[in-house]
């Protein structure tokens, strides 16, 4: 396995805030990392330094490049999606696909004008005419025709209603992503993309609180339900957050056996939402 | 490298529709002024006859200096609008888009920041004046045609009195050389509106503005000297393009013997002495140096 993002103390400061603090990190080829983290958290601050949209401290390698040094070789294999507002209102479809043509060695219009056809963007429209979901289906449209090794996902599917967000991550799968491509996506609405994920890291207050495969999260993270005798025995077994629901215990436990934690109570495995909140909170005690 | 700053290029135009509409609205101005005045004058029809046979009466050299002061008139209000345009366009190329937030998506394609602002430069010192050099050529042809269709219907013999006269490839020539020049000459301001534009936070026509006016008082207040205070008003005030006026071509003899081919916009012009002149280059060290910092501001500062 190659990796694409290298990353070692990483850390970039806004004057005395540590917006990203000393954070290091690898994605393999092929890989689709969810990064997940609350508001503020430090996902952009990440993520543009990945881009090279800002500098930083510390070493991060991207493609073999240094993104802020190289940034115009790296957006040649790089393409990203920050915001669903970013594409500029004023312009025509065809204009934005003539640009394209003309200025990314690596875009094909064919492949843009093929997956335009299946949605109901007219090629004459301005972007101000679509509707907010049309111009993230006109976004990724562009994105997915370019022949990127690493796509950067910001929030794609702000403000969109379910509809879009599903259609979108249905379109990203089927489209764009073929094992030898590699995403790298954030995003608050972490239910909706668990599935499609093989890797992901919680980052918090510029920290990463987890950087795991999806596959190994059975085998670190169990959540229990208990409630009585057994709630205090199991709370001796150290869990890393405990909540009530229902009248009963709900524990997350990092690194302890599942088969020793399932006499004890119901042992499955927790979801990406409710691990991301254990370790918040856990993390915070 | 050149296909891509073409295309940089192209789609300012797409972005500033005003580029070619600004240009169209002052030809369409012009023109409906002319006609106006073309039949207002056709009211007082015995004296447009007199000045009719008057015109065919006098010399080739009158006649060759009216239209030319013609066609003179109608560029002027073209570069004035174009100057205004100018201003305008670089305040906001770069201010725009970072409102818009469209600027995150330039930034995610292989363009680097200097060859997004070059484009930008480009298009305030060279496509803005191209553009209006094209309409200004427009609306002569147009004004001329509207000039002989009024001269014909007066009696007269158009392509004498019109289009035997006018010195239309020296005026262009002039103005094309004018057009392309003063954009040179002034570029030190393109340069500090470009910078503000890319760094001001609010107001890009105020800050651009006030620091022309409140930088040389200080500087007056402090330092009792006036030296930017002159450079801005030797700058806009000026334009090193023309032979000095010889003072002997306005005596009674030299205007007689004026002919018609001396009659000539093209020959005030001296390139030699703008391409010499230390303002010339200074200038445009000032507008690299400033180009230069929008630039940097483009790709350093964090937008969030």
């Amino acid at each position: 396995m190659t990796s694409l993002v290298t990353a070692s103390n990483v850390s970039k400061r806004y004057g005395d805030v540590r917006a990203v603090d000393n954070v290091s990190f690898e994605i393999e080829k092929g890989r689709i990392m969810g990064l997940i983290g609350p508001n503020g958290a430090g996902k952009t601050t990440l993520l543009k330094a990945v881009l090279g949209l800002t500098d930083f401290d510390g070493q991060l390698s991207v493609l073999g490049l240094d993104p802020f040094r190289q940034r115009k070789q790296l957006m040649q294999n790089i393409s990203f999606i920050a915001d669903v507002a970013v594409l500029p209102r004023w312009i025509k479809v065809t204009q934005l696909l003539d640009f394209m043509e003309s200025t990314h060695p690596n875009f094909s219009r064919k492949r843009a004008e093929e997956l335009l056809s299946r949605t109901k963007v007219r090629k004459d429209a301005k972007v101000r005419e679509l509707s907010k979901g049309m111009v993230t289906q006109l976004h990724l449209s562009i994105i997915t025709a370019i022949d990127a090794k690493l796509l950067v996902l910001d929030e794609p599917t702000l403000g969109l209603d379910i509809i879009f967000r599903k259609e979108f991550y249905g379109n990203l799968l089927s489209d764009y992503f073929d094992g030898e491509r590699t995403i790298l996506i954030t995003t608050h609405q972490v239910e909706e993309i668990e599935n499609l994920l093989t890797d992901i890291m919680f980052i918090n207050e510029g920290r990463i609180l987890l950087d795991s495969s999806m596959e190994s999260l059975p085998e670190n993270f169990v959540e229990l339900t208990t409630s009585g005798e057994d709630a205090d025995k199991a709370r001796r077994l150290g869990p890393i957050h405990e909540r009530d629901v229902f009248g009963k215990k709900v524990m997350t436990f990092e690194g302890v056996d599942r088969e020793h934690l399932a006499r004890l109570g119901e042992a499955h495995t927790p979801s990406v939402a409710d691990l991301f909140v254990a370790k918040v909170k856990g993390a915070a005690a | 490298m050149i296909a891509h700053q073409l295309a940089l290029v192209r789609r300012e135009l797409w972005e500033h529709r005003s580029i070619f509409i600004t240009p169209a609205a002052v030809g369409l101005v012009v023109t409906l002024l002319v006609i106006t005045a073309y039949v207002a004058a056709s009211g007082f029809g015995g004296h447009v006859d007199i000045a009719i046979i008057t015109a065919q009466n006098v010399g080739e050299t009158e006649r060759r200096a009216a239209l030319m002061a013609f066609l003179a008139g109608i560029t002027s209000v073209f570069i004035l609008a174009a100057g205004i345009l100018t201003i305008f366009y670089c305040l906001d190329t770069l201010y725009a888009e970072r409102k818009d937030k469209s600027i995150l998506f330039w930034r995610s394609l292989p363009v680097t920041d200097a060859e997004t602002v070059i484009s930008k430069l480009l298009t305030a010192a060279f496509a803005i004046p191209l553009i209006t050099f094209a309409a200004i050529v427009v609306a002569h042809l147009v004004n001329l045609v509207v000039s002989s269709i009024f001269v014909s219907i007066e009696g007269g013999s158009a392509a004498r009195l019109i289009w035997g006269s006018v010195p239309i490839f020296d005026v262009w020539t002039f103005f094309l050389v004018l057009l392309i020049a003063t954009p040179l000459w002034l570029s030190p301001f393109i340069g500090w509106f470009l910078f503000v534009s890319a760094w001001t936070k609010r107001s890009p026509l105020l800050t651009a503005f006030l620091p022309l006016l409140i930088v040389p008082m200080l500087e007056y207040f402090i330092l009792r000297t006036t030296y930017l205070w002159e450079a801005i008003i030797t700058r806009t005030g000026s334009l090193p393009l023309f032979r000095i006026a010889d003072v002997s071509v306005f005596d009674e003899d030299s205007l007689r013997d004026m002919t018609a081919d001396s009659v000539s916009l093209l020959a005030i012009v001296d390139i030699f002495k703008f391409i010499s002149h230390p303002g010339f280059w200074i200038g445009l060290v000032v507008c690299g140096l400033f180009t230069t910092a929008a630039i940097y501001v483009r790709r350093y500062r964090d937008e969030s």
